[in-house]
């Protein structure tokens, strides 16, 4: 049993209570999940309980991102455990009640101007447009990152109070909300991060989606898996035909590759080694794999899989949209390919063995 | 398929700047040439005896057979940094990956003594005689035959074929029938027998691949007489013995650094022309070989904690050997270069050789349908 075991079984309990539903317009998250998760504690999971969490480890707060991420869960643990709840803490600010559902997004096209109110340091106004929020509607707080105030070098990560801004209806192709916000000299406490500190909070939201995407696709072999042997055709299961064998084997194996270097950048940002690379790479191989898994997902589960009756779709949009989130894959491609050349033509072997 | 990490190694990363520092002084001597697939056709035997003096091959074993008692993670470090710099390791590379740890599993002392300290020292090559004409992916289905003379001796008839580099090497081990097949149980009745490839009655012929290069060859075995004591193991055991070879065979760093060379050739150019198109293309094929490596290290941390991987195994040399091909690909899609093994441009040249040797990369060691079979059992479907 790994010590993540106890936080896994705890969760699932959870989720068994509450089923995956399609989302609308209407219903854009599972505020009964929440609410039940936050209960338990395990919204606060990863944060130390002098900032107001409820302590464990990185890995902890993994396994409950992948758990919930397995479950199609609609709530925003991913966001808060793992991007805007460290991100907090690596600023020196204050953390709000974990129980309040938290979100992070980019910023790049918003201005902020630091006031002196006579609180002191760190106070921040903000307006322009956030785009891309995800949660937006749902969390009553924002972190963002945004670019530093006009002759500054770096970023600031700003904490706002999102209770009562208004967002625009845009969801992701799973449903889940992606609206805008929009900032109108919205105060916020932040600080000020250097651009390599900027990089590592934007590095922990893309691996934050891969974790997601690993486990999800994991949980999509496991269903294609358990169908092919449910499914009978011709006198037999589905898995017994030797080409429904190989396309679950070619998933299998994007499955693996996955998940193994999803792993290794997770322990590579505890160790807090080449955090942005690792990321990044963890991101662009998980979100190439989506196109192999759910297509043969898809494919093996023939028209019922094609339906909002089947639970498939619960993962099977998320894979598709979060692939493109918290920064695309060409993105992040780049990020790699520039950062493994960093020491110049013949340097990409030496920083390929370096990375993980 | 969850695969635990493998552990962190100083003593690997310590040898791996060794073996860096040689390659570099080598290639600056002029001693070899990078090419792409070297572990097929790099043969270069006084390359290997380099190798040998410095202690990187053999790395694994006990002392006294000549091994040097180190890690599977520096070993791992040792050969992905030979594969990355294209360099000439075919003529031991069987020898030291699998004919050695097959030997010390199941040779008999007087076997062990006489031939590891000469692979660990490379002077000793090794061959894998398992296909023949009519038997491939079915491979219980071989008919090369021993029979026992009335000395013990065993005598050998029939042909192996796809022998890579038995015109250069010492021993073969060769997959024989020592009893009659029996359709009831199609894997007993095989056996494994150590032949010195001097014997009289053995003849190697060659057979030349897309680009003309000589490295695999027909063996035809002619009334050839091996002495009683150069069975391998036991007798009647040779299934198992081959299956367990296996993960050796299909895990390691060379199921995806084939054509590694040419993806250290574009990212020169990419690091000189910018192109935006090829920098992302780098990227992806990078995270690729990220994954892969970590698949290929938990697997060899997992052989040397004594488990045997063979399904994990099959999967990685699944991805991996279609992610060899793939590079051909997704570079040629991002770059204006002919490719030509004449080519002034060493990009053009990398590539014409990795297409050129593309058909063998999942096909040896066991095609990629038969080992999507093996993981597809392992998933529970069969
Ligand atoms: C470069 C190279 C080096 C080699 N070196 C050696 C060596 O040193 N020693 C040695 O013993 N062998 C060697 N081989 C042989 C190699 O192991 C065989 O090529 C391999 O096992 C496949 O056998 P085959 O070529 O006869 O193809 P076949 O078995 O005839 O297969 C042909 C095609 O049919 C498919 N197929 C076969 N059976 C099935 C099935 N049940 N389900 C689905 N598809 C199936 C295969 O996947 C393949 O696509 C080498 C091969 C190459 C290319």
């Amino acid at each position: 049993m790994s010590d993540q075991d106890l936080v896994v079984e705890t969760v699932r309990d959870i989720l068994s209570g509450f089923e995956p539903f399609a989302l609308t317009a209407e219903r854009r998250w599972d505020a009964g999940l929440w609410g039940a998760l936050a209960e338990a504690g395990l919204t606060g999971v990863g944060l130390p309980e002098e900032a107001g969490g409820s302590g464990g480890e990185l890995a902890d707060a993994v396994a409950i991102v992948a758990t919930v991420a397995r479950g199609a869960g609609a709530v925003p643990v991913a966001e808060q455990l793992l991007v805007a709840g460290p991100a907090l803490l690596a600023a020196d600010l204050d953390v709000p009640s974990p129980e309040q559902p938290m979100t992070f997004a980019v910023a790049d096209a918003v201005t902020v101007h630091p006031v002196d109110n006579g609180d002191g340091p760190g106070r921040f106004t903000l307006t322009g447009t956030v785009t891309d929020v995800a949660w937006a509607g749902v969390a009553a707080h924002v972190v963002v990152l945004a670019p530093a105030p006009a002759g500054i070098e770096g970023a600031v990560l700003a904490l706002i109070d999102a209770s009562g801004l208004p967002a625009t209806d845009a969801f992701n192709l799973a449903g889940e909300p992606r609206g805008s916000l929009v900032l109108d000299e919205a105060p916020a406490s932040g600080s000020l991060l250097t651009e390599a500190q900027a990089g590592e909070v934007r590095a922990r939201y893309a691996l934050a989606r891969a974790v997601q995407l690993a486990a999800a696709s994991e949980q999509v072999l496991a269903w294609t898996v358990q169908y092919a042997g449910e499914r009978h055709q011709f006198g037999r299961p589905l898995g017994r035909f030797q080409a429904i064998q190989m396309e679950l084997a070619e998933m299998a194996g994007e499955v693996t590759a996955v998940t193994a270097l999803t792993d290794a950048a997770v322990q590579a940002l505890d160790r807090g080694e080449n955090v942005v690379l690792a990321a990044a790479a963890a991101k662009v191989r998980a979100g190439a794999a989506v196109e192999v898994v759910a297509r043969l997902a898809h494919q093996v589960h023939g028209a019922i899989g094609f339906t909002q009756e089947h639970k498939l779709h619960h993962l099977t949009r998320r894979l598709w949209s979060w692939r493109d989130e918290a920064g695309s894959d060409l993105a992040w491609s780049r990020v790699l390919a520039g950062g493994l050349l960093a020491d110049g033509p013949d340097g990409l072997w030496p920083a390929i063995t370096r990375v993980v | 398929m969850t695969l635990a990490p493998a552990p962190a190694s100083e003593a690997a990363e310590q040898v791996r700047a060794e073996v860096r520092e040689f390659l570099a002084a080598e290639l600056a001597a002029g001693s070899f040439q990078t090419h792409v697939d070297t572990w097929l056709s790099g043969v270069d035997p006084a390359f290997s005896k380099k190798l040998g003096e410095r202690g990187w091959l053999g790395m694994t074993w006990p002392k006294e057979y000549g091994g040097h008692e180190r890690s599977a993670m520096e070993r791992y470090a040792v050969t992905e940094e030979l594969l990355a710099a294209g360099a000439p390791v075919a003529a031991h590379w069987i020898a030291d990956r699998q004919s050695g740890p097959n030997l010390l599993a199941y040779g008999t002392e007087k076997q062990r003594q006489e031939i590891l300290p000469r692979i660990a020292a490379g002077e000793c090559f090794f061959v894998i005689g398992m296909s023949e004409p009519d038997s491939g992916s079915d491979l219980a289905s071989i008919r090369t035959r021993a029979v026992r003379d009335e000395a013990g001796d065993w005598v050998v008839n029939g042909a192996k074929v796809w022998t890579s580099n038995a015109h250069h090497s010492h021993y073969g081990i060769v997959l024989v029938r020592t009893s009659p097949s029996d359709s009831s149980n199609r894997h007993a009745g095989l056996s494994q027998l150590l032949i010195d490839l001097s014997l009289p009655g053995i003849t190697i012929n060659p057979i030349r691949i897309l680009d003309g290069g000589h490295h695999f060859n027909e063996v035809v075995f002619e009334d050839v007489v091996v002495p009683g004591d150069m069975l391998l193991g036991e007798e009647g055991n040779g299934w198992h013995q081959v299956t367990a070879e296996l993960a050796f065979e299909r895990s390691g760093p060379e199921r995806f650094l084939s054509t590694y060379p040419l993806v250290a050739e574009f990212g020169r150019r990419v690091a000189e022309t910018g192109d935006p198109a090829a920098v992302a293309t780098l990227g992806r094929l990078s995270a690729r070989i990220l994954a892969l490596r970590q698949m290929s290290l938990r697997i060899a941390a997992a052989l040397d904690r004594g488990e045997l991987p063979n399904i994990p195994a099959a999967l990685v040399k699944d991805v991996g050997t279609t992610f060899e091909g793939d590079v051909i690909e997704e570079i040629r899609r991002v770059v204006d270069v002919t490719p030509s093994l004449e080519s002034p441009d060493p990009l053009g040249r990398a590539l014409a050789e990795a297409q050129l040797h593309a058909p063998g990369y999942t096909l040896r060691g066991g095609t990629n349908e038969i080992l999507r079979g093996i993981v597809a059992r392992g998933l529970g479907l069969r």
